[in-house]
């Protein structure tokens, strides 16, 4: 069988178009990576391969009757396992629900499926999406996630599957969410693509919550054109979900010819005060190499400073209360305790002691929070900064002993994730112990069509997104 | 040498998702080392009385420890300027059904 591990959804596409392949090819493909390679990287929960042949062989009878879905048609993907689906355990990575079953399929998996798309896997994710405070990378019943480019490092978390599995060549997307980090920091640490979208750009109904006010879900995938794809499918409002909006998304055209294949558009991007200042060296010496990739298109400000908000206090106050609030279940008859990270255990009860005043404080601090960074952001096309400090941490060890040393770097993932703005991460290069690392880019409130082109800009120049780890 | 404002917002971040910022050992060392206050204690003792028989002796002073940061967060988010006028971010709409 032809090697379609590493391929992009275009080029699977193609081969699909061209009878090169059926939809069945790639399904049975995909399913046997899956439980051969999946258990090395603790990224599998499910592998769902009676539904996966069933999507596959219509797929192949519509495709054969000439009827075309568009680019996701018959292209296999996974899901983070906090999105309902039907027939298959939805366990939100923690014990006490390692046998819930929920009787429907979340939105994204029915617009993934109404487009053609074949679901092959649950993957793995840190149990409750890292909501009880684990300090460490053993926090899911699968176990530490593993990134494939060094399996005694950690994948990322919450979306370490999703990170994971795109980047072993298991599936060629994979849908993940982010409250705070989960998204953009499983892609920098797997060396994948990851587009976390502005919030309420895609609809919540079906997803585990930790945050209502903060969840995001998004695509991971190998380049910055395949997750923008994804996004235009599962964008849009949903009467199953207030927060969703009623914003499609399109992805923005290819212009003008040459290398780069875009228009003359200059970019103006500002750089965050301390964005590569005490963090690791390679790390550093990445993000100004990708800066100068793309120099003869930026307009970069150095040294932008943030509106000076408490960006963080305002977080931990909601995710606090809105987590504690999600799983008061598990906090009031005692099932914290069966959860995998001893921390996990005893981290959901310090939000008990959160007042509602302090909460609503919060949520009045947000509205004026959301105005300053907008009037902040509005002055730039994109921030640019490293995604992550470091490269990946060690599993064996909590995550502050993993890179001891290490202060630096701008915080930029809590404050966009607060008010719920887009970024994205590519790969830009590797760090130590051939670990990746990741760019990430971050925009106004909708203005994804800017990540995604910039970032499709730098991946048209450089090859990183198509190293391929090695598969021991 | 990190300033006291930003200590309370690191500290708070590191309440919200720890391993979000694990560059911030000196924080979360300085959080271990702290003597927790008063009304900390006083807090994690509400919550050990409403689940009398759940946790240990290093539970209740992990909880504890994280009510304390919580508590130095929430000083910070007082410190911004707030009217009555200023709501928050969510807007309750009345809902009627069929008639």
């Amino acid at each position: 069988m032809p090697d379609f591990a590493f391929l992009s959804i275009a080029e699977l596409g193609r081969l699909l178009r061209e009878k090169k392949a059926s939809a069945t090819d790639l399904a049975t493909y995909f399913l046997d990576r899956l439980e051969r390679i999946g258990p090395r990287y603790n990224a599998v929960v499910t592998v769902t391969r009676q539904r996966a042949l069933t999507e596959a062989a219509q797929a192949d009878r519509e495709i054969k009757a000439g009827k075309w879905r568009g680019p996701l048609h018959g292209i296999p993907y996974g899901v983070k396992d906090l999105l309902a689906t039907k027939g298959y355990p939805t366990t939100w990575g923690a014990e006490p629900y390692r046998q819930q079953h929920l009787d429907t399929d979340a939105t994204v998996v029915e617009r993934l499926g109404a487009a053609g798309a074949v679901l092959v896997a649950k993957l793995a994710m840190v149990e409750l999406a890292g909501g009880m405070g684990y300090n460490q990378a053993n926090a899911s019943f699968t176990g530490p996630g593993k990134t494939p480019w060094n399996p005694g490092y950690w994948s990322g978390g919450s979306s370490s599957g999703p990170g994971a599995a795109v980047a072993a060549g298991l599936v060629p997307f994979a849908i993940g969410s982010e409250t705070s980090g989960s998204i953009l920091t499983p892609a920098a640490y797997c060396g994948v693509t990851g587009l976390r979208p502005t919030y309420g750009r895609v609809s919540r109904h079906g997803a585990m919550a930790l945050a209502w006010t903060m969840d995001k879900l998004g695509p991971l995938g190998r380049t910055a054109e395949d997750c923008g794809a994804v996004l235009a499918i599962i964008a849009g409002k949903d009467p199953k979900d207030p927060s969703s909006v009623a914003r499609t998304f399109v992805p923005p055209p290819r212009q003008g010819r040459g290398s780069g294949g875009e228009d003359a558009k200059r970019f103006k991007v500002g750089v965050p005060k301390g964005a590569d200042k005490d963090i690791q060296p390679e790390v550093a010496a990445n993000f100004r190499a990708a800066l100068n990739v793309l120099q003869n298109r930026l307009d970069v400000v150095e040294d932008v400073e943030l509106p000076d908000l408490p960006y963080g206090a305002v977080a931990g106050m909601i995710i606090a209360a809105e987590g504690a609030s999600a799983f008061d279940d598990l906090l009031k008859d005692g099932r914290l305790s069966q959860l995998t990270a001893p921390e996990d255990r005893t981290g959901g009860y310090a939000a008990l002691a959160v007042s509602a005043p302090d909460y609503l404080r919060a949520l009045r601090a947000r509205r004026p929070m959301q105005r300053a960074l907008d009037d902040f952001l509005r002055q730039f096309d994109v921030l640019a900064v490293p995604t992550r400090n470091t490269v990946a941490s060690p599993i064996d060890k909590p995550f502050r002993e993993g890179w001891p040393g290490v202060t630096g770097g701008a915080n930029v993932i809590g404050p966009t994730n607060v008010v719920g703005v887009p970024g994205i991460s590519v790969p830009n290069g590797f760090g130590v112990q051939g670990l990746p690392t990741g760019l990430s880019l971050v925009a106004r409130a909708f203005d994804e069509d800017k990540l995604v082109t910039l970032a499709r800009l730098y991946q048209d120049r450089t090859d990183w997104h198509k190293r391929q780890p090695t598969i021991s | 040498m990190i300033s006291r404002r930003a200590f309370a917002e690191q500290l708070a971040l590191v309440a919200a998702a720890p391993w979000f910022l694990e560059d911030l050992k000196p924080v979360q060392q300085q959080q271990q080392t702290q003597e927790p206050s008063a009304l900390a204690k006083a807090l994690a003792e509400g919550i050990r009385l409403r689940y009398p028989d759940r946790f240990t002796p290093d539970d209740l002073a992990t909880i504890t420890r994280g009510i304390d940061g919580r508590l130095r967060a929430i000083e910070r988010l007082y410190q911004t300027t707030l009217t009555n006028a200023d709501e928050p971010d969510f807007v309750y709409s009345v809902y009627r059904g069929a008639d």
